[in-house]
């Protein structure tokens, strides 16, 4: 039976770099949902797709480019340059839809001249888009230096229509979980990718682009129109990061010059993760999205963790590159070696690499695994301290509220399963009681209204903020806020270690849990 | 005869590799003279030398150390992405041995009072320089195995550390920006004897690297490497260890780039520190003439070409450019010099000069 799979594997080695990221996505995902039963909620998995729907699409040109043997620095700058215009266009009452088609056009047109010079003037791909980096990302800040909102219903309505996946909602019904949902810019991202595997493999631009990044010169001598294909290569990768601009600034709903910095780098980090060398010349664009798959989950697993800090989503990557580009080696110099080499060296070669994979796989999982179960992980949490969500204290803080208080703020499990509820009183009271005892604290007038301004400035009161759930992990708090302030009430629910929360919720539980006292004992 | 002569001259001077940048350099500064009153005052303080002209040359000194390392680099035919990253890591292992307290490392209380004054430091600075350039050297070892030993492609093979780098960075300091106080490391960038001491540790090092590259064998090896390893390798020279030499110099380079940086700001900021900085390095080479694909290389000229980008940069502030504008002119000045670089311009270069003496 071995010797059956050994030989369909070498009948098929050019899909050895596809089905290992695959593998390593899926043994991420499932390590995750092991260590933390939050994330084998089917949301949590969906958002993956929902965080990183702007990577996708810019990765899918960068593929393109990549494939051809260039490569496209210039895709983080041309996105800040579309969410900012963008903004300021809606913001000076153009129509949405319409500002979205110049966006998808501006993209193409930088590309297209970035792509004449790399085709006709025989500037290096490197240098040229690197221009075009600098020179979008700088006006950018012609436009403003300040983050504009988008405030205008069309853009509510793409980034916020929920689209249920028939099938996965029964399930979720069945595992009494809330429908799960993806929104308008995932399944164009999903489109684009499909339209972009049918351009790669089934057209003869797509035959073009393998040709040229496998011998541009014997491309040129088969009298491809190399050139043409070069442009329009940078000028589909322009069309990705324009619409990759519209989708971030769909998700952010606002735009600014600084935004999707270093997002080049991750958009090759995914494409070679995906398979595709970066010789040119071989690779699958399909491959891709296993790459972006494996950086949101890689994102996913530190922000379940909580006590890993970001950067260590750096050192994975790397060292997940790194893994690939050792694989993808060892395949060049299979093939290398069956021409050239004696067997015995191929092998030998090979063995050698896997090893290197083998070694560096080593490394991360000695690094991630023992910081994953220190914190919270299954089988080093003790059973003391795992933490059952309590149910919200609705009435009673409805009370506290009818009562004169302001705000009331529940805070709900955490390392020390504690129930915390808080009442804010106008005159600066603020009351706090965790079922044992009770403690209190006195703030100025003058910091409430701080407060309830600065709660009011991150958009309570409108649709930006609303309530999430995900199964909490065992240490995780979930919160429960409610705001009454000029005659308006509302109450927004939440759980961390989760991407679903808006990120201005968080920003409002930071300014709430900087006032309110803490407790000295713990239940 | 006489006329042959001088377009024999007349083509070594355009086909100088110093003759483009110099003449980019000279515009920019033949611009200043004429919209920037005051631009070529030098002023001395207290026997230091002050002005414009001294800014870009202080300002450009770690584009200038990298773009030493990144010229041998490009030279052998690769690219070094990882320069900015191993400045970082190179700063947090500087700030860390001067300044460990930060994460919590115990010391003898004796010692703790003393963290906060000018002259007091952990690690003696000999060990702090020496350890942090050891550390860059073998950053610059990794990135040359990986494209000498394992065969990876340059840009994937110091891809990988400028991902990774940064974090590892933030590791080592355990993501705090640790203040450095220590007044003897502030002179490595802050220093004046004359010109900024920032400007000998730049002459230094192009010293070394010009001596190993132009009094050795070493310079010839590394461009036969960048134009034809095969037929370089038959010739009998070991091309994996030019290749490993250049980038474990070019991550010495970084190491001291590290080291200037971070006493100029007086922190070690693993986020910022070199950011973006291995572009303006490899921008340098290929503004000094230096090909993309590897072959020949003058080192003085990248200089220049550090030179160039950092004096566009003083010019418009001195204009009163704001500073986020400047990255969109960068662009387009890129663009131009490219253009003028490209042999459309060249073609056309030598249809004039023909021209001129016919």
């Amino acid at each position: 039976m071995w010797q059956k799979i050994g030989a369909y594997i070498s009948k098929n080695r050019r899909f050895i770099p596809l089905a290992a990221t695959a593998l390593l996505a899926l043994v991420a995902y499932g390590v995750g949902a092991i260590f933390y039963p939050g994330m084998r909620d089917l949301q949590v998995f969906l958002n993956i797709f929902r965080n990183n729907t702007y990577l996708l699409i810019i990765s899918i040109g960068m593929t393109f480019v990549i494939l051809s043997g260039g490569i496209d620095l210039s895709v983080s700058g041309v996105m800040a340059l579309v969410t900012i215009s963008a903004a300021a266009l809606i913001r000076d009452g153009w129509n949405p839809w319409l500002v979205i088609l110049l966006m998808v056009l501006m993209g193409m047109g930088i590309g297209a001249v970035m792509g004449c010079f790399v085709a006709y003037m025989k500037v290096q791909p490197f240098i040229a888009t690197l221009a075009g980096m600098w020179f979008a990302r700088g006006m950018c800040f012609f436009i403003s230096d300040d983050v504009i909102a988008i405030d205008h219903p069309v853009y509510t309505l793409l980034g916020r229509t929920k689209i249920l996946i028939p099938g996965l909602t029964e399930l979720a019904q069945a595992r009494g979980e809330a429908a799960p949902f993806i929104t308008i810019p995932v399944v164009v991202s999903i489109l684009l990718l499909l339209v972009a595997i049918y351009i790669a493999h089934f057209t003869r631009f797509g035959r073009t682009v393998y040709a040229i990044g496998g011998n541009e010169q014997s491309a040129r001598l088969m009298g491809l129109p190399v050139n043409t294909t070069k442009v329009l290569i940078y000028t589909f990768s322009g069309f990705c990061s324009g619409l990759g601009g519209i989708a971030l600034s769909i998700f952010v709903l606002s735009g600014h010059g600084l935004y999707a910095k270093g997002f080049e780098m991750d958009a090759i980090a995914s494409v070679v993760m995906g398979g595709t060398m970066l010789t040119g010349g071989s690779g699958y664009v399909f491959g891709t999205i296993f790459g972006v798959l494996i950086l949101g989950i890689t994102q996913t697993l530190i922000q379940f963790n909580g006590s890993l800090s970001s950067w260590w989503t750096k050192i994975v990557i790397g060292l997940l590159t790194l893994m690939f580009i050792g694989v993808q080696s060892v395949l060049v110099a299979q093939k290398k070696g069956r021409r050239k080499e004696g067997q015995a060296a191929a092998q030998n070669k090979r063995r050698w690499a896997y090893a290197g994979a083998a070694l560096v796989l080593g490394v991360i999982a000695m690094i991630v695994i023992p910081k994953i179960g220190a914190s919270q992980g299954l089988s080093l949490t003790p059973e003391a301290n795992r933490c059952q969500l309590q149910p919200y204290r609705q009435e009673q803080a409805a009370g506290l509220i009818a009562g004169g208080a302001i705000i009331a703020y529940e805070r709900n499990g955490g390392p020390n399963c504690v129930d915390e509820l808080y009442a804010i009183y106008p005159d600066g009271r603020i009351v706090g009681d965790n079922g044992l005892t009770t403690t209190e604290k006195q703030v100025t007038v003058a910091e409430v209204e701080i407060l309830l301004g600065g709660i009011n400035e991150y958009g309570w009161f409108t649709d930006d903020l609303y309530d999430t759930w995900h199964t909490p992990c065992w240490q995780c708090y979930g919160y429960y806020l409610t705001v009454s302030y000029d005659g308006q009430e509302k109450t927004v629910k939440g759980v961390d270690g989760g991407t679903d929360a808006p990120a201005d919720y968080w920003q409002v539980i930071s300014l709430v849990k900087g006032i309110v006292p803490q407790f000295t004992t713990v239940p | 005869m006489k006329q042959m002569k001088s377009k024999i001259t007349w083509r070594k001077i355009t086909e100088s590799k110093l003759f483009f940048p110099l003449l980019t350099l000279s515009l920019i500064l033949l611009f200043d003279l004429i919209f920037i009153p005051g631009f070529f005052k030098v002023q001395t303080r207290d026997g230091n030398l002050y002005g414009s002209l001294i800014d870009i040359m202080r300002n450009a000194s770690t584009v200038m150390l990298l773009a030493i390392g990144m010229t041998l680099v490009i030279a052998t035919g690769g690219v070094d992405l990882s320069v900015g990253a191993v400045m970082a890591i190179s700063a947090s292992v500087a700030a860390i041995m001067m300044n460990p307290v930060i994460i919590g490392l115990e010391l003898p209380p004796d010692l703790m009072k003393f963290m906060n004054d000018p002259n007091f430091t952990y690690s003696p600075l000999w060990e702090v320089i020496l350890v942090t350039l050891i550390v860059a050297t073998i950053c610059g070892l990794w990135n040359g195995l990986l494209v000498a030993y394992v065969k990876i492609q340059p840009m994937v093979a110091t891809l990988i550390l400028m991902i990774a780098g940064r974090g590892i960075a933030q590791l080592i300091t355990n993501g705090v920006r640790i203040q450095i106080f220590y007044k003897p490391y502030a002179f490595i960038g802050q220093g004046w004897i004359v010109l900024p001491f920032s400007l000998y540790i730049v002459a230094f090092v192009f010293l070394v690297a010009w001596i190993l590259t132009r009094k050795t064998a070493i310079g010839l090896f590394i461009e036969s490497v960048g134009t034809n390893f095969r037929s370089s390798f038959f010739s009998g020279i070991d091309e994996k260890k030019i290749k490993l030499l250049a980038y474990a110099f070019c991550g010495f380079c970084a190491g001291i780039a590290g080291l200037v940086a971070s006493s100029n700001i007086k922190t070690s900021d693993a986020n910022n520190i070199g950011d973006a900085l291995e572009l303006d390095a490899i921008l340098a080479v290929v503004i000094g003439g230096t090909l993309m694909s590897g072959g020949r290389f003058s080192l003085l000229s990248s200089l220049v070409g550090a030179l160039v980008i950092q004096a566009i940069t003083t010019s418009m502030y001195a204009l009163g450019v704001p500073a986020f504008a400047l990255q969109a002119i960068k662009g387009v000045v890129v663009i131009l010099v490219i253009l003028l670089y490209s042999e459309q311009a060249r073609s056309l270069l030598r249809k004039l000069s023909t021209q001129k003496e016919a």
